[in-house]
């Protein structure tokens, strides 16, 4: 699965809502995700691909699309794609 | 005498005598106990070996993300509350929702995920908790889960008074409504803190009871001589207070009235019960009922079972209601032999066998009571339920660690 696939099976999982639905584009409030809620999913992305986010970066991340450069991009940097 | 007076409309119960005020109430009048066997890793480890389980099937009601992300004790909350809310038929479409509230009560909030969080550092040593583990496992977070469960934006409340919490949240929601403060409000606690830590906290005080070899569901034996320490448990009770005149108002079928709340402290020792302390409690409770102690029918103890308490508090009932000898004196059992000793959950559930008592004149039992302590001289009902004409009047007694006094008294519609 890559990366972005990933992302949404876990977010799906979070918050309840159909993966093939889920527009990469789209912000996260527009998906019922607040900031809380947000923080909780990080902790579970950083978790399950074994990354860690600055706060900075974080901060910058406004939808699913920005979410999966900063992973792939924490992967290369990690080696580990 | 209150202002207004207070209606019970609805109850609702998470239990380990079941998960519903039926499977709990049918329990009780069998006189049977919810309590058993802690799996044996955690018995092994803590040194507990037995416990009041619920049987908890949290997709039951809630979305995968919701069970991972709300306490058990929480989650317990919000079922015990949706119950009594169903219950009461109050419609919350067309109510002011601004005029309803949550008055909740917890001794120790969300201890599984605060254990959780303990254990990924100190065990696992992992670099962080979860992000939710505060909004997780803060003590109101109960009361406010069923609060934004139900949009609740009335007075909120959140006791945390050990054994009294619950009893003390359904007392002060009790004067708020009677203050016209609200027209209705959500009271009840919850407990759920049978983890490692906690289990491994309670064993070192030396007052739980051991399995009972032969029996462990047997393990409680309030006021009974072989009695050797409390039993913990697990759970939730809730009920729908509601201003009388709002209750009659919409039709609602009234329960009984809360009308009696005392609530004292006892200043003398951090976890050693006072007679004096209790008695304070119990006679305040009469007082703002205005009835003298004849009228009330059925006291469901406080009775933990441990060697100390259940004399405390039998003195106590003695100096409140007089010699216990005769037939016609109250009837007084403690059910924490059936479901364990729920904490901060407890005042809320055991009230709700106290409104059985008042309801249905189903007065439920102290299980295993065979050799009663002489020392605690009361009018037992022992192993088995009794029926009785309903009475005027029930009571219940919750007192903490801490010095905690806290005495509810239900009355007759």
């Amino acid at each position: 699965m890559d990366t972005l696939a990933r992302i949404k099976a876990l977010a799906a999982k979070e918050f309840s809502i159909d993966p093939n639905s889920v527009d990469p584009a789209a912000p996260l409030d527009a998906l019922g995700i607040d900031s809380l809620s947000f923080i909780e999913f990080m902790f579970k992305v950083e978790e399950e691909f074994g990354i860690s986010v600055s706060d900075e970066d974080l901060r910058g991340i406004k939808n699913l699309g920005d979410l999966e450069r900063h992973v792939a991009a924490a992967l290369a940097a990690a080696g580990k794609a | 005498m209150a202002a207004r007076r207070v209606a019970i409309t609805g109850a609702g119960v998470v239990s380990p005598l079941g998960n519903s005020t039926a499977e709990f109430h049918r329990a009780l009048a069998e006189g049977r106990s919810g309590i058993r066997r802690l799996a044996d890793e955690l018995a092994r480890d803590s040194g507990v070996q037995v416990a009041g389980l619920v049987d908890w099937k949290p997709e039951s009601m809630f979305t995968p993300a919701e069970a991972i992300n709300i306490d058990r004790v929480a989650q317990f909350a919000i079922a015990a509350a949706s119950q009594a809310l169903d219950a009461s038929a109050l419609d919350l479409r067309t109510a002011n929702r601004d005029r309803i509230g949550v008055y909740w009560g917890t001794g120790m909030g969300g201890a599984q995920t605060l254990d959780a969080s303990f254990r990924r550092l100190y065990a696992e040593k992992e670099p962080r908790s979860r992000p939710l583990t505060v909004v997780m496992a803060m003590s109101n977070a109960a009361g406010s889960n069923v609060a934004l469960r139900h949009g609740l934006r009335g007075p909120f409340a959140n006791y945390s008074t050990a054994c009294s919490s619950s009893a003390m949240a359904l007392g002060e929601a009790m004067r708020t409504i009677a203050a016209g403060r609200a027209d209705a409000i959500v009271a009840g606690g919850s407990e759920a803190l049978l983890t490692l830590g906690t289990l491994g906290a309670w064993y070192a005080l030396r007052t739980l009871a051991p399995a009972d070899a032969a029996d462990p569901a047997a393990s409680c034996k309030p006021f009974d001589k072989r009695r050797s320490g409390l039993v913990l448990g697990e759970g939730a009770a809730a009920f729908v207070l509601e201003d009388e005149s709002h209750a009659r108002a919409r039709g609602a079928r009234i329960l009984g009235f809360l009308t009696g709340y005392g609530n004292s402290c006892d200043a003398v020792h951090i976890s050693r019960p006072d007679r004096a302390g209790q008695t304070r409690a119990m006679r305040e409770a009469l007082a703002e009922a205005s009835l003298e102690p004849s009228a009330i029918g059925y006291i469901n103890a406080h009775g933990t079972a441990t060697m100390v308490g259940d004399v405390v508090e039998a003195e106590a009932v003695n100096a409140v209601f007089g010699e216990q000898s005769s037939a016609s004196a109250v009837r007084v059992s403690s059910t924490k032999s059936l479901h364990g000793h729920l904490l901060g959950g407890a005042g809320a559930l055991e009230f709700g066998v106290a409104l059985l008592a008042l309801e249905q004149g189903i007065v439920a039992p102290t299980g295993f009571l065979e050799q009663p302590d002489p020392a605690c001289k009361l009018h037992h009902v022992p192993i088995k339920a009794q029926r009785i004409e309903p009475p005027r009047a029930v009571m219940s007694n919750s007192f903490a660690f801490g010095g905690s006094n806290v005495v509810l008294i239900a009355e007759r519609p």
